[in-house]
């Protein structure tokens, strides 16, 4: 009974995951969530790689953009699918390897007394990360904080959980990076039910390089302020 | 003077260029015909301007049309802004549109036990386009 019935449940979870060139990393991870039994979408942002094939072939759903929008659009896209197929719970989670996939019934069963719960990685843990690194991102969370009037201890990691009913409220309209501010502003201003929970964000070298460098902040922040 | 004769020119160019492309917005049209008048008038009495600058209190007739036409330019920009982020809302729509129909289509045409994989039309033309940035 257990394993079966583990699996069927969290079938109805779909983890969105999009992606953009990431072919020499997306095989394992998607591998590693489907092997927890979540459903899985993948969302390719117009890759030029065999990024859609890997995820593919690892199990996940693929759905294509024809041209690269962005990571807002994209997840916002793996969600709309997700939620067409019947999904209950959604979770945000990134390609480039960088989060675990052993959090995430953490973050699900935190949605019994939530409408959505986001990863913290200093409720939990950071892996190879710079001090320089941590002091942005600590400079980035009361930046968001002060944006956003929610008071968390972490800013956009990105690992979150939320259930279908609240996803029209939630729903990102912008494209790029500042879907993030974007979203915790809906949090507030909508008054869904927020939890903060632990999760570990392990950087390497891979997603380090992938990942957002300090001057894009102002490219978010002109997205935020003038997108809207 | 030859200055007069190429901002005539420029003023008869742009009429001619809307001219052309007159298609049921006669409002604008209209508008834009006055407003390159307006500009005639200015290139061939420049005097007007100056009458109009003494009345609303500014120095030189020159002044008065460089700050009227920054704020025209910067007005046309706002406009143009405003349309570009709403075009590129749609392409977002439709690009995601596009995108969730072949997925489902794809997922229902491997429901079939037999039915082999079947390379889906996005790997076989991989881009479309653009290289947007990242």
């Amino acid at each position: 009974m257990d394993v079966s019935e583990q699996q069927l449940g969290r079938g109805s979870t779909w983890v969105v995951i999009a992606a953009m060139n990431e072919e020499a990393v997306i095989g394992d991870v998607v591998s590693e969530v489907c092997r927890a039994g979540w459903s899985v979408v993948l969302v390719d942002d117009g890759s030029h790689d065999a990024t859609a094939a890997h995820a593919r072939a690892a199990g996940a759903a693929v759905v294509r953009h024809s041209i690269n929008l962005g990571q807002g659009a994209a997840l916002q896209t793996g969600i709309d699918y997700a939620v067409r197929r019947g999904a209950r719970h959604l979770v945000t989670f990134d390609a480039d390897g960088q989060m675990n996939a052993d959090d995430i019934p953490a973050l699900v069963a935190a949605l019994d007394d939530a409408d959505i719960a986001l990863g913290s990685r200093f409720l939990g843990k950071v892996e190879g990360a710079t001090a320089k690194r941590m002091a942005f991102l600590k400079g980035a969370v009361m930046m968001s904080n002060r944006l956003s009037g929610l008071s968390l201890t972490d800013a956009h990691c990105g690992f979150r959980a939320f259930r279908a009913s609240v996803a029209p409220q939630l729903r990102m309209t912008q494209d790029r990076m500042a879907h993030a501010s974007e979203l915790l502003r809906k949090i507030k201003t909508s008054g869904v039910r927020v939890v903060e929970v632990p999760v570990t964000i392990r950087y390497t070298e891979h997603s380090m390089r992938k990942g957002q460098h300090g001057f894009q902040a102002v490219r978010i922040l002109f997205d935020y302020f003038f997108r809207a | 003077m030859i200055i007069r004769l190429l901002l005539l020119a420029g003023l008869a160019a742009i009429g001619w260029f809307v001219f052309l492309r007159r298609n049921k917005m006669p409002f604008h049209i209209v508008m834009v015909f006055a407003l390159l008048g307006a500009g005639g008038i200015a290139v061939i009495a420049p005097e007007t301007t100056q009458e109009i600058a003494d009345f609303v209190g500014v120095g030189r007739g020159a002044d008065l049309v460089m700050y009227v036409s920054i704020v025209a330019i910067l007005f046309v920009l706002v406009r143009y802004y405003a349309k570009f982020v709403e075009m590129q809302r749609n392409v977002t729509q439709l690009t995601r549109e596009l995108a969730i129909m072949r997925a489902e289509v794809n997922h229902e045409a491997s429901r079939p036990v037999t039915a082999a994989p079947v390379p889906t039309r996005s790997e076989a033309s991989p881009t479309v386009g653009l290289d947007a940035p990242q």
